[in-house]
C-alpha cells in the first residue's frame, strides 16, 4: 500500500525546526516592517549631521507642513512601497552611510552643497525609473484640483506617458537645476560665492 | 555711339539720376531676411496644448499677433541652448528663462543691431557712468523701472535680482541690452501699440521727460487724437507721406520711415540736442566700431574716425564714423518734409534753436556760473538740497527748464509757456531771488546777478519804470482782464514801460 510518505518526515525535530523557524520567520517580517517603518523616518535619517543640512529646506516646504496636515516623511517619497521593495531600498541605501562615514565629510556644509547636485541626479533618476510610484502613495491625478480650473484640466488631459517627477522637481530640497542644462563651474561659483571663499577653493574640495 | 556712352557728363548725370531715384524710395521697416524655413519649431507647438489651458490670455495674446500668423511658436523666442546661463528644463525642452533682445535678434537682425548701439539700450549703463550710484541705488530710487535693471541668475534657476523689468536699458544675462517688450507689449509684440504715443508714454511723462504732456498739447497730438483711426497703425510698410499722412507720432519723427530716409531703433539718432541737462548744447553722434552711439557735444573736443573715445559705458572704443547735429537735423527734416514746405521746416527749427538759446542766455549760463560762485565761496555746502536754494535751482533748470524746452521741441505752448518760461519766471523771483537775498542779502544778491547776467540783467528789478505795466499796478485795473467801456475811468501808464524783465 502506498503512502504519502509525508509521515516520515513530521518527526520531533522538523516539528520543532519549523515552529521555530517559523516564529522566527515572523518575528524578522516583523522585525523588517518595524525597521523599514524606522528608518524611514525623519528622526533616523537626521540622525546624520549631512541628512540635516538636506532637510533644512524640507521643513520649509509644502511637502512637510502642508495645509492638509499630511505630512510626507523621508521614505513616503524615497522609499519604495512593499516590505521586499523597502527593504531592498534600504538594503542599498546603506551604501550611503558607508559613504557618510568613509567618504567626503558631508557633514561640512560647503562639502554638502558642492555634492548636492550629483544627489538631486540621483534621486530624479530614481523616481523617473519607478514612474514616480512613491508620490502616488498620497496623490491622486484624478484628484488633483489646485486654485485654478487650469490645474485639473492640464493634469487630466495632458499627463498621459508622463509621470509626475517629468514636470515637478526642485519641490522639496535646495533647487538644482535639471542634469542637461546643469554647470558645475557655475554651481562651484555660486556655493564658493555663499560662503565666502576663494574662487577655485570649490575644485580643491570636491577632490578631497 | 560710344562717344556718348563714355562722357564723363553723361555719366555724372546717369550717376546723379541713379543716386536720387535710390534716396527717394519709399523705405520701409526692415523686413525679417530669414526665410521661413528658420521657425516654427516642431516641438514647439506641444506647448500650446498645454499654455492655452495654464496660460489663455497669453495664449490668445499670441494667437492674435504676427507671429502666430506666420507660424512662430513659444519654443521659437523661449528655445535656449543647455550651455546659456539662463536655460532651464521645462518638458524636456531646453528653455530661457529670459527672451532677450538677442533672442528676438535671431530673426530681427537689423533692429537688435540699431537697437544696441542706441541711447535706449545704454540708457541704463550711461545713468551708472554719470550719476556713479550704485546698481541697488539706481533700483531703490525706481530708476530701474524705465532705465532697465540687471538681471542676474543664480545657477540654481533662481532669480537673482531684477526681474521682473522691461527697462530699455536692460542688461541681460546673455549680455545684450534693453527689452524689445519696452515698445512692443507681451506677447502681442503689436507694431501698432510701438507706434502709438501711448506706448513712450511709460518713460516720458513728468519732470524727468514730459514729452507726453508736450506731445499730447501739440498740433500733431491734437490731430493724432482726432485721426487716430487714420493713422494705417496696423500696416506693415508704415512710410509717412504714403502709408499714412493724419499727423505725425513720436516715431515718426524719432524713427519713423519717410521717402529716403529708413526707419531705425536707434531711437536717439535724430535728436541734435541734449534738452535734459542743466545747459542744452548741441551733440554729434559717435557711432563707434562695436556698433554703439554716444552724443558728443559741440564743447568737447571733436573726434574722427580711428580715434579713441569713452563709451558711455565709460570704457573706452574706437570711433568709426561721426555724425554732426546737422547731419542728424537733416535726417529729422526729411520727415518734415512729407507734409511740411521746406521753409515751413526750416523755420520750425530756427524757431525751436532760437528757444533753447534764450533759455541757457537767460537762465542757464548765468544761473548755473551764479550758484559755482556760491558753491565757491562756501556760502552754499557741497550737501546737495541741505539748504532751500538749492531745490529751487534743481526745480527751476530741471522740472521747469526742462518742460520748456521739451515744449519748444514739439511746438506746445502749454509746455514751453504756461507749464515752461511762466513758472520758470515765477519761481526765478518767487523763491531762487528771495532765498539768494536772505543768503547774501539785497545788495549782494543784486551785484551777482549783475555780474553773471549782464546787459540781459533784469532792469524792473531797480527801476520800477522799466517793468511792463501789467506786472505792477496795471494788474489792478479791470482793463487788465477785459476790455472796459470807454468812459471807465482811465489810469495813465508809464511812459517808460518796458519789456518784461528777463528771466
Amino acid at each position: 500500500m502506498a503512502t504519502i510518505g509525508i509521515a516520515r518526515y513530521i518527526t520531533v525535530r522538523t516539528t520543532v525546526a519549523v515552529t521555530v523557524g517559523g516564529l522566527f520567520g515572523s518575528l524578522f517580517i516583523l522585525f523588517l516592517q518595524v525597521f523599514d517603518h524606522y528608518t524611514s523616518t525623519e528622526s533616523f535619517c537626521t540622525t546624520c549631521h549631512s541628512m540635516e543640512l538636506v532637510a533644512v529646506p524640507y521643513r520649509e516646504s509644502s511637502h512637510y507642513r502642508p495645509a492638509s496636515g499630511v505630512r510626507a516623511e523621508c521614505g513616503d517619497c524615497h522609499v519604495s512601497q512593499g516590505l521586499f521593495a523597502a527593504t531592498w531600498d534600504h538594503f542599498v541605501g546603506s551604501r550611503d552611510l558607508y559613504k557618510q562615514l568613509f567618504g567626503a565629510n558631508y557633514d561640512d556644509p560647503v562639502i554638502n552643497a558642492l555634492h548636492l547636485p550629483e544627489a538631486a541626479f540621483a534621486a530624479r533618476e530614481w523616481f523617473a525609473e519607478r514612474q514616480s510610484a512613491t508620490c502616488y502613495r498620497c496623490h491622486t491625478l484624478e484628484a488633483i484640483y489646485g486654485e485654478r480650473p487650469a490645474t485639473r484640466e492640464i493634469h487630466l488631459t495632458q499627463s498621459a506617458g508622463k509621470s509626475c517627477i517629468d514636470c515637478h522637481i526642485n519641490l522639496v530640497h535646495r533647487p538644482v537645476p535639471d542634469k542637461k542644462v546643469f554647470k558645475r563651474e557655475a554651481w562651484n561659483r555660486m556655493i564658493e560665492e555663499e560662503f565666502a571663499l576663494p574662487a577655485g577653493s570649490a575644485e580643491v574640495l570636491l577632490t578631497q | 555711339m560710344s562717344y556718348l556712352v563714355f562722357s564723363p557728363l553723361l555719366l555724372r548725370c546717369l550717376l546723379v539720376t541713379l543716386w536720387f531715384m535710390v534716396v527717394s524710395l519709399p523705405v520701409q521697416a526692415a523686413k525679417v531676411a530669414l526665410d521661413a524655413t528658420h521657425w516654427g519649431i516642431k516641438a514647439g507647438e506641444g506647448c500650446v496644448s498645454c499654455h492655452q489651458t495654464a496660460s489663455s490670455g497669453l495664449h490668445q495674446q499670441w494667437q492674435q499677433s504676427a507671429h502666430a500668423k506666420a507660424g512662430v511658436n513659444c519654443l521659437d523666442c523661449h528655445q535656449a541652448k543647455a550651455a546659456d546661463s539662463d536655460a532651464f528644463t521645462h518638458e524636456g525642452e531646453v528653455i530661457a528663462t529670459l527672451v532677450t533682445p538677442q533672442d528676438c535678434g535671431r530673426c530681427h537682425a537689423e533692429e537688435y543691431a540699431e537697437n544696441s548701439g542706441s541711447i535706449h539700450s545704454q540708457s541704463r549703463l550711461l545713468l551708472l557712468n554719470r550719476t556713479g550710484a550704485s546698481e541697488a541705488e539706481l533700483d531703490a530710487a525706481g530708476c530701474s523701472v524705465c532705465h532697465g535693471s540687471r538681471v542676474t541668475l543664480k545657477i540654481d534657476g533662481t532669480l537673482a535680482t531684477g526681474w521682473p523689468n522691461s527697462g530699455v536699458g536692460r542688461l541681460n544675462p546673455d549680455g545684450s541690452r534693453g527689452a524689445c517688450s519696452a515698445c512692443h507689449g507681451r506677447h502681442q509684440f503689436s507694431r501698432a501699440e510701438a507706434r502709438d504715443p501711448q506706448s513712450c508714454r511709460r518713460c516720458h511723462q513728468g519732470s524727468e521727460s514730459p514729452d507726453h504732456e508736450a506731445y499730447q498739447s501739440s498740433r500733431h497730438g491734437i490731430l493724432f487724437a482726432a485721426h487716430r483711426s487714420e493713422m494705417n497703425l496696423q500696416n506693415d510698410s508704415w512710410v509717412v507721406g504714403k502709408d499714412y499722412s493724419a499727423t505725425a507720432t513720436c516715431v515718426t519723427c524719432h524713427m519713423g520711415a519717410a521717402p529716403g530716409i529708413n526707419a531705425t531703433h536707434d531711437v536717439g539718432m535724430r535728436d541734435i540736442w541734449n534738452l535734459g541737462g542743466v545747459v542744452s548744447e548741441q551733440q554729434s553722434l559717435v557711432i563707434f566700431e562695436n556698433g554703439e552711439t554716444r552724443d558728443l557735444p559741440l564743447s568737447q573736443p571733436a573726434v574722427r574716425k580711428g580715434d579713441t573715445l569713452a563709451r558711455n559705458s565709460g570704457e573706452s572704443g574706437v570711433v568709426k564714423a561721426v555724425a554732426a547735429p546737422a547731419r542728424r537735423r537733416a535726417a529729422m527734416s526729411k520727415v518734415c518734409l512729407e507734409c511740411h514746405g521746406k521753409s515751413f521746416a526750416t523755420a520750425f527749427f530756427t524757431q525751436f534753436d532760437a528757444q533753447i538759446e534764450r533759455y541757457n542766455l537767460e537762465f542757464a549760463i548765468p544761473a548755473q556760473a551764479l550758484m559755482q560762485q556760491l558753491y565757491d565761496d562756501a556760502r552754499l555746502t557741497p550737501t546737495p538740497f541741505d539748504e532751500p536754494l538749492e531745490l529751487s535751482w534743481w526745480r527751476l533748470w530741471h522740472d521747469l527748464g526742462i518742460s520748456y524746452r521739451h515744449g519748444a521741441a514739439m511746438a506746445s505752448p502749454s509746455m514751453s509757456s504756461s507749464e515752461g518760461w511762466q513758472k520758470l519766471q515765477q519761481h526765478f523771483y518767487g523763491d531762487f531771488l528771495p532765498q539768494l537775498q536772505q543768503l547774501l542779502g539785497v545788495e549782494p544778491s543784486r551785484q551777482l546777478l549783475k555780474q553773471y547776467w549782464g546787459d540781459r540783467y533784469p532792469a524792473w528789478l531797480t527801476d520800477a519804470a522799466a517793468a511792463a505795466p501789467l506786472m505792477g499796478y496795471e494788474s489792478l485795473r479791470p482793463a487788465a482782464i477785459a476790455p472796459v467801456a470807454s468812459d471807465a475811468p482811465q489810469i495813465t501808464p508809464s511812459p517808460s514801460a518796458g519789456a518784461v524783465g528777463t528771466p
